[in-house]
């Protein structure tokens, strides 16, 4: 009976959430959607993204269908969903450097606005860290044991970072040896596990930090990191740039506004519903959502994939 | 958390009322249910001769996959049904092996040997009880060790072994799947070439995919259950249905009369089994633990050494292959040990033990959520959910292991029926299923045309004579090795030499030379 009153209300619920969001967008997809993730299995973005994915299905009750496409920054993904059909069916999660630094150190002839910009849900909470038990407080601990002659294993997960973490060597004359790996849970467990001394990581590092196993030793961002706000910035070592990026949703270029206000809409009232699945877990890890959406993210990507030419080219000299 | 406090939450996963679903009002717990039906199915499929674990794993797990999703808590159902499967066939085995002299899995061909002349002496149930017996006991022994060593030894990899010593490992293992499987070194050798050159299409650190000939249909890299699925699976229907063509349909034999056997085994019988079932035990674990080396070998050399002890210490009663239950014994308990420790390499270090252990590595990396390998066992103050799968799995296990000692035996002694079912009616029917689950997994016919493809390849393999085994095993590992390879490369700061300059590193060179080399002098000298 409880289950029968249960699975009753959840219909009602599903109905009244469909109405309610068809007198806002008169746009539903015909039939399951395909959500192409780009990030590792189990690891923090793909946890959110399928998060996001059950929140929007028990809101409106849209079937989505969540596949991994991982590699290359997110390009496999990127160039998988080009060519998919623009009704709002195929959309994917990638962060912003896929669709910045990422497609232009490609070259590939793709730009972003091959894509539609959908909406961001956080903001990376990009943290140097280390394990605390290494006893580092901040990252000029990290520079006094690289001077007096210990190699330091910085882990990274993209190129674009990789970059930075060369140039933060460069800027404070000392020489990292830079281990890429593929996402930021690979890099947290390689610092966990000894195999990395420091690495980036995007919010992954906030349960830990918390316990006090890890420690943020520095902002990898152009503002303090919510959680350790004291720690300091990248700049104050001297490195002019930041690794500032959003987890963000796309679609095939030109998609029909509509279609994608509409997935704005779902997108959007996911994160910041509180008590909803994905909203507690992007307030635990990124110190809550940050939605950009439409026109403006659409702007902001294609703004730094210009940008992004400029890192490469100092990184390069 | 102590790795101690992860029992209970592992046994809170697969029994806990989170984990229960409603059927007909009565709340069970779903796992348990997905164990039991694939125990049934494994014992079905072992006993029909044609089909084995590995064949019902591949076609069950895309439908398993499309029934439960991708989430979390698809992972233990999905295990748990592919890890009853994986027991089950062990059990099965031996039923057409005793009953027709028919191995219904290729492991279980020594139990023919002894299992058969027994039946035709009408103990078909005696022999039967005692294939039973050895079974459980060396499987619930495997897995006893399985539980205590995985984690012990994926701690010590991660506290001793740095990027270097890691790559070297998997090069290491890699040698020593080409040099003991299959017919030849060289072979072996050119499996595992192959192997990495398909995991490497399309792959790498690089921008734009590599290998693929500008095509698009490549750039994203060979899809794994089709290329596994394919070489595996339809590779060996292809074989088998031209070995049909070639020898035309067997006749269909008539069962042994199994009248006045009761089956009843007296306590002096047991006690001459129980050293042939210990020792095989023993034997089985310690071939499952080592990567590549599956239950066939452990079969064999648990016979052989069984039958020399036996020769020796009791010359005077029935010796082996003439029908001694000693010899069932040894068999079905070194085949059967395998399957637990099979886990310790496939958990601790990613590294596929054998063809059971390279489906669960598919499921784990189809569902996702879980990535085999020394992280899983991290401890730490809060709850690392990998190790609750961990054991959660191993609760699976020891839960299959009950129903292996209570029911298995009765199941099995009820259906040499089914090795009536003619193999050119089944074999296509399997075709068909895994062309379907393929399809359904990845939703595009490219997917099937790769299925396709690399059974042609698994056909041509088989044909040279070439196991299949090590090909896949350097597929799923091609990519860790680069992955690790380049880290180790970067971490040590682009020192070029890292794999020769590190003692542990140097000695996983050294050994792989030497097993390649010896293995290949010994295999020689073989050849007559």
């Amino acid at each position: 009976m409880k289950s029968m009153i249960r699975s009753m209300s959840m219909v009602l619920i599903a109905l009244f959430a469909i109405s309610a969001s068809a007198s806002a967008h008169n746009w539903a997809p015909n039939g399951p959607v395909k959500l192409l993730i780009g990030f590792a299995a189990g690891g923090g973005a793909d946890t959110q993204a399928r998060l996001i994915a059950q929140d929007i299905e028990e809101a409106v009750g849209w079937e989505i269908i969540p596949e991994q496409i991982t590699g290359k920054g997110g390009l496999n993904l990127a160039m998988a969903l080009k060519d998919e059909p623009q009704d709002g069916t195929v959309i994917g999660m990638v962060a912003t450097e896929t669709l910045g630094y990422n497609l232009r150190a490609a070259d590939v002839g793709v730009g972003p606005n091959d894509f539609t910009a959908i909406a961001t849900t956080a903001g990376f909470q990009m943290g140097i860290v280390a394990k605390s038990d290494m006893g580092w407080k901040d990252f000029g601990d990290v520079v006094d044991a690289a001077k007096s002659g210990r190699a330091i294993r910085f882990g990274t997960m993209s190129p674009r970072l990789s970059d930075l973490a060369y140039l933060l060597g460069k800027a404070q004359g000392i020489e990292l040896n830079i281990v890429e790996v593929k996402g930021g849970k690979a890099v947290m467990n390689g610092v966990n596990g000894g195999d990395m001394d420091l690495g980036f990581m995007a919010g992954i590092q906030a349960k830990g930090v918390a316990a006090g196993d890890l420690v943020n030793l520095a902002s990898a961002l152009s503002v303090p990191l919510k959680q350790t706000p004291n720690a300091p910035l990248m700049k104050d070592y001297g490195l002019e740039f930041n690794s500032d990026g959003y987890f963000v949703f796309i679609g095939p270029g030109g998609m029909d506004k509509e279609v994608r206000d509409t997935w704005i809409a779902a997108i959007s009232n996911a994160v910041k519903k509180e008590g909803s699945r994905s909203n507690g877990m992007i307030s635990k890890a990124f110190g809550g959502p940050t939605v950009i959406s439409g026109d403006t993210l659409q702007a902001q990507i294609v703004k730094e994939f210009e940008d992004a030419g400029r890192l490469m080219a100092v990184a390069s000299q | 958390m102590e790795l101690l406090a992860y029992i209970p939450l592992g046994i809170d996963a697969v029994f806990g009322p989170a984990s229960r679903i409603s059927i007909l009002g009565v709340a069970l717990p779903l796992t348990p249910l997905m164990v039991l039906a694939g125990f049934v199915l494994g014992i079905v499929v072992g006993a029909t001769p044609g089909l084995a674990g590995p064949m019902a794993m591949a076609v069950c797990l895309p439908i398993l996959i499309s029934i439960f999703g991708y989430g979390a808590d698809a992972l233990l159902p999905v295990l748990g049904f592919l890890i009853g499967i994986m027991k089950g066939a062990t059990l099965g085995g031996a039923v057409p092996a005793i009953l027709f002299n028919i191995p219904g899995t290729p492991d279980a061909y020594m139990t023919t040997l002894d299992g058969h002349p027994m039946a035709k002496e009408g103990k078909a149930y005696q022999a039967l009880r005692i294939a039973h017996l050895s079974s459980v006991s060396g499987d619930t022994f495997s897995d006893i060790v399985l539980i205590v060593g995985a984690a012990f030894i994926a701690v010590a990899v991660e506290e001793w072994l740095d990027l270097p010593e890691k790559t070297a490992l998997l090069i290491f293992s890699l040698s020593f799947i080409a040099a003991v499987i299959g017919s030849s070194v060289g072979k072996g050798l050119i499996a595992i070439g192959l192997g990495l050159f398909t995991a490497f299409i399309g792959t790498g650190e690089e921008f734009y995919p590599r290998l693929t000939g500008g095509t698009a249909i490549l750039a994203e890299g060979i899809p794994i259950a089709a290329a596994i699925l394919g070489v595996l699976i339809v590779g060996e229907i292809f074989k088998s249905l031209d070995d049909i063509r070639r020898e035309g349909i067997k006749p269909t034999l008539a069962p042994q009369r199994t009248a006045g056997d009761s089956g009843k085994l007296s306590w002096s019988l047991l006690r001459r089994l129980f050293p042939h079932i210990g020792r095989s035990a023993l034997v089985g674990t310690a071939i499952g633990a080592l990567p590549g080396i599956g239950s066939t070998l452990a079969a064999t050399i648990g016979y052989t050494l069984g039958a020399k002890i036996h020769a020796r210490k009791r010359p005077f009663e029935r010796p082996f292959g003439k029908g001694a239950p000693e010899g069932v014994a040894a068999t079905e308990a070194a085949n059967s040990s395998v399957s637990g420790a099979n886990l310790i390499p496939t958990l601790s270090l990613g590294i596929p033990g054998n063809t059971a252990a390279v489906f669960l590595i598919l499921a784990m990396d189809s569902i996702g959520g879980f990535n085999p390998g020394p992280s899983v066992f991290r401890t730490s103050a809060e709850i690392n959910p990998e190790l609750v799968i961990v054991f959660g799995l191993f609760t699976s296990m020891i839960f299959a292991n009950l129903l292996n000692w209570t029911i298995g035996g009765v199941f099995m002694r009820h259906i040499g029926i089914l090795t009536r079912v003619k193999k050119h009616i089944l074999l296509p029917i399997v075709l068909l299923l895994t062309m379907t689950a393929t399809y359904i997994q990845y939703t595009r016919l490219s997917a099937v045309v790769f299925l396709l493809f690399f059974g042609a390849l698994g056909y041509a393999m088989r044909k040279l004579d070439i196991s299949p085994l090590p090909f896949v095993v350097a597929f799923i590992l091609g990519n860790q090795l680069e992955e690790t390879a380049r880290q180790a490369f970067a971490a040590t700061g682009g020192d070029a030499f890292f794999l020769f300059n590190r003692p542990v590193a140097a000695a996983f060179m050294l050994l792989s030379l030497i097993t390649i080399v010896v293995m290949s002098r010994q295999r020689s000298r073989e050849i007559p």
